[in-house]
C-alpha cells in the first residue's frame, strides 16, 4: 500500500502496515506550505485573507479562527449582527464540508459505489437530497461570506458587506425547503452498519473559551482547560514520516470532529445509538450535525430577521494585547490561530493548530485496534477496513500540513 | 466515438478548486457524459494510468515526487491544464521564497526535520502548460466555458480583459479613488492589470484585488505603480504584487 496515496481523503497520505506487529504508520506526503512563516511581516487585514487558503474544504473555519485572533489581538469586540452571521457561516461550512466528505468521499464505501456521482444511479432520491445540501450550504457561504470558497466579505470587527432582510427571508425560504434532504441524508446514514471497532481515545471539543474532554469509555468525566493553555493541551510532535506534526490530549490519543462534539455537546437525538469508542461512527455523527447545523441556520436568520441589522465594523481598542488565540470548531473539530502583531499591525507570529493534527495520532493507534480486533479477514480485506477507517476520520491533510 | 480520457491531479495546495468542479453538481454529470474520467483520487478509487487526452492538474509541484509526476504527466498527456492559481502562479504557498524555506523549516519543525518541499512554483516552471484556469479559487462559469471549449477541440481562450472592467460591469465604486460618499480614500488595487474572468467577486465583496487571475496581456504595469505609489508606500505594493504574483514574471 505504500506507493498510492489513499483515495477519496484530502490531501496526500498512505499507510505503511506492519502486520507483525498491527502497527499502522500514516505517512503524510503532502508539501509544506510554511504558512506560520508566509503570514508574518504580512499585515492583520491580510491574515484572514490568506489563511482560509490552508484549506479549500474549510476555508471559512480559518478565516473565522483568524478572525477572531486579530480582534482579541485588537481589543475589538464585535456586535451582536457580526456574531450571528459568523455563527451562520459556521453552520453552512459544516453543511458544506459533512455533506462533501460523506456522499462524494465516504458513503460509497458503504455504498458499494466508487464516484460519488453514481449514486445518481444508484440512489436518485439520496443523491438529489446530496447536491440539495451541497446546493444550500455553499449558498449560505456565498450570501453571509462573499464565495463559497474563501471569504469575501469578512473583515476585522465586522463585514464589509451585509446582506439585505429580504435576502435572509429568500435564503430561510430555502432552508425550510432542503430540510427534508437534511433529514433524508440522516436516515440515510443511520441506517449503515458500520465495522466494529473498540479503542480508548480522548474526545475533546471547544467549548466558549474551555477545551472539554471526555474518555471515549466515559463521557460523562469532563476535563477542562482554557484556551490559553492551548498549546500544553495539545502536544505536537514531529515524526520522521511526516509533513504534519501528530498531536495528543496532555500525552494520550484524541479524536476531535462530529464524533467528538456530540460526546462533549450531548446535543443529539438519543435514539440514534452512538457508540463513542467506535470512530467510524463519527459518519453518522456528520450526518447528525449536518441537521443540526441546518436546523441551527434556520434559527440564526429568524434571529436576526427580528432584530435591528447593525452594519458597524468595531474598532480597536486604545490599548491592544496586540497578542491574540482565536478558535472555532471547524467541520473536523477544534481549531486554533495564535498571532502577534507589533504596533504597526504587522504580524510577528502566528501558531496555527487544526483539527488533522490532533487526529493523526488516534488514527494510527484505531488502525491498530482495528487490525488487533478484526479475525478471519484476508489481508486484502483489512487494507480496505483501515482506508474505510481512515476516511471515517474524515481527514485534511491539506489542512495538517498548512 | 470514444470519450476523452481525462485525468485530474492534485498537488500541494487547498484543493478548493477542486470543490469548485464538484460544486458544478448537475453539470458535473452532464460533463461525466461527455468525458471518462479515468484518474480522479480526490474522487474515485478505481484509477488508471496514462497516456490521457486531457490532464488537469491543481497545486504547486513543490515536491521532488510531484515534480517528477509533473514530468510523467505532461509526456502522457496531449493537453495539459492548469487549475487554479497554485498550479498556474504558484498561488499563496509562492509567498515564500526559497531562500527563506530553511529557515522556517527549522522555526517549525525543529533542527531534525529533513523537508520535503523545495519551492513552491507554477507548474510552467517546469513544463510546457496548454491552457491555465486561473482563479483562487477558480469560477464556475470559467470552468465551464473552458471544458466546453476543449471538449469541442477549440482552443480556449483567456479574457481579452482586466478586472477592471467586470468590475465597472459589477457596478462597484473604484477602490484606487477616493470615494465622496462614504469618505474613504484611494486603496491599492490590482484590477487594472489583471485578466478578468472572476466577475471581480473580491472588490464587490469589500476585499483587495490581489491578482489571482494572473497579469492580462500588455498589462500596464508600470502605470499602475505611478497611480500605486500616489496612494500608498512601496512596503504595501510590494506586499500586493507578492501574494499571488510572487512567482511569475512581471
Amino acid at each position: 500500500m505504500n506507493n498510492e496515496f489513499i483515495a477519496k481523503i484530502e490531501g496526500h497520505g498512505n499507510l505503511t502496515i506492519d502486520w507483525k506487529k498491527n502497527q499502522v504508520k500514516l505517512n503524510i506526503h503532502e508539501g509544506e506550505r510554511l504558512f506560520e512563516g508566509l503570514l508574518v511581516n504580512r499585515t492583520a487585514e491580510e491574515m484572514h485573507w490568506i489563511t482560509p487558503r490552508i484549506c479549500g474544504i474549510c476555508p471559512i473555519a480559518h478565516n473565522l479562527a483568524s478572525l477572531t485572533a486579530l480582534e482579541s489581538a485588537l481589543g475589538i469586540e464585535v456586535n451582536s449582527t457580526t456574531v450571528l452571521l459568523r455563527d451562520l457561516m459556521q453552520c453552512g461550512q459544516m453543511i458544506q464540508s459533512h455533506s462533501l466528505h460523506l456522499f462524494f468521499l465516504s458513503l460509497p464505501d458503504y455504498l458499494g459505489i466508487d464516484r460519488g456521482t453514481e449514486l445518481a444511479q444508484k440512489n436518485p432520491e439520496a443523491f438529489k437530497s446530496a447536491l440539495a445540501l451541497k446546493g444550500i450550504s455553499d449558498e449560505i457561504a456565498k450570501i453571509i461570506a462573499g464565495r463559497s470558497v474563501h471569504p469575501t466579505r469578512t473583515t476585522i470587527g465586522g463585514f464589509h458587506k451585509i446582506p439585505t432582510k429580504s435576502v435572509l427571508e429568500k435564503l430561510l425560504k430555502k432552508l425550510k425547503k432542503t430540510e427534508q434532504d437534511a433529514k433524508n441524508a440522516l436516515i440515510l446514514v443511520s441506517k449503515i452498519d458500520f465495522p466494529e471497532l473498540k479503542v480508548e481515545l480522548q474526545l475533546a471539543a471547544l467549548d466558549g473559551s474551555k477545551i472539554i474532554a471526555v474518555s471515549s469509555n466515559n463521557i460523562k468525566g469532563r476535563k477542562e482547560s482554557p484556551i490559553g493553555d492551548y498549546k500544553e493541551v495539545i502536544e505536537e510532535e514531529v515524526r520522521d514520516y511526516s509533513t504534519a506534526k501528530f498531536g495528543k490530549y496532555r500525552g494520550e490519543e484524541m479524536l476531535v470532529g462530529s464524533l467528538a462534539r456530540l460526546a462533549v455537546y450531548g446535543d443529539y437525538d438519543k435514539k440514534y445509538k452512538i457508540d463513542f469508542e467506535n470512530p467510524f461512527y463519527n459518519n453518522l455523527a456528520q450526518a447528525i450535525e449536518i441537521l443540526t447545523y441546518h436546523q441551527k441556520a434556520q434559527k440564526i436568520i429568524e434571529k436576526l430577521l427580528n432584530n435591528e441589522i447593525d452594519k458597524k465594523i468595531a474598532k480597536p481598542s486604545k490599548n491592544p494585547s496586540l497578542r491574540g488565540i482565536g478558535t472555532t470548531e471547524a467541520p473536523r473539530g477544534g481549531l486554533y490561530h495564535e498571532i502577534h502583531l507589533n504596533k504597526d499591525n504587522i504580524i510577528t507570529y502566528a501558531n496555527i493548530i487544526t483539527p488533522t493534527v490532533q487526529n493523526l495520532t488516534s488514527i494510527e493507534k484505531s488502525a491498530k485496534s482495528l487490525l488487533e480486533q478484526t479475525k478471519n479477514r484476508s489481508k486484502k480485506e483489512l487494507e480496505r477496513l483501515l482506508v474505510m477507517l481512515v476516511r471515517a476520520y474524515d481527514p485534511c491533510i491539506t489542512c495538517s500540513v498548512h | 466515438m470514444q470519450k476523452p480520457k481525462i485525468a485530474i491531479y492534485d498537488f500541494t495546495d487547498c484543493e478548493g478548486c477542486q470543490v469548485k468542479l464538484i460544486e458544478l453538481k448537475e453539470k458535473l454529470l452532464v460533463l461525466e457524459k461527455r468525458v471518462d474520467i479515468v484518474n480522479w483520487r480526490l474522487g474515485q478509487e478505481n484509477n488508471k494510468p496514462g497516456p490521457f487526452d486531457i490532464s488537469i492538474i491543481e497545486g504547486t509541484p513543490i515536491t521532488q515526487h510531484e515534480i517528477d509526476l509533473l514530468k510523467k504527466l505532461r509526456k502522457e498527456s496531449k493537453i495539459l491544464i492548469g487549475l487554479g492559481s497554485c498550479a498556474t502562479l504558484g498561488g499563496i504557498p509562492g509567498i515564500i521564497n526559497k531562500s527563506q524555506r530553511k529557515k522556517w523549516y527549522k522555526k517549525i519543525y525543529g533542527d531534525n526535520y529533513k523537508p520535503r518541499g523545495i519551492d513552491a512554483l507554477p507548474l510552467s516552471a517546469y513544463v510546457k502548460v496548454d491552457f491555465l484556469i486561473h482563479g483562487c479559487p477558480v469560477d464556475k462559469n470559467e470552468l465551464i466555458r473552458i471544458m466546453e471549449d476543449l471538449l469541442a477541440g477549440k482552443e480556449p481562450k483567456y479574457r481579452g480583459y482586466s478586472v477592471c472592467f467586470e468590475c465597472k460591469q459589477a457596478n462597484n465604486p473604484c477602490r484606487l479613488l477616493d470615494n465622496p460618499l462614504t469618505g474613504e480614500t484611494g486603496k491599492p488595487c490590482l484590477g487594472p492589470i489583471i485578466q478578468g474572468g472572476c466577475g471581480a467577486i473580491c472588490i464587490s465583496g469589500g476585499s483587495p484585488c490581489y491578482g489571482c487571475f494572473g497579469l492580462r496581456e500588455g498589462a500596464e504595469v508600470k502605470n499602475l505603480l505611478k497611480v500605486l505609489n500616489k496612494i500608498t508606500d512601496k512596503k504595501t505594493i510590494d506586499r500586493y504584487f507578492s501574494m499571488f504574483l510572487n512567482k511569475v514574471e512581471k
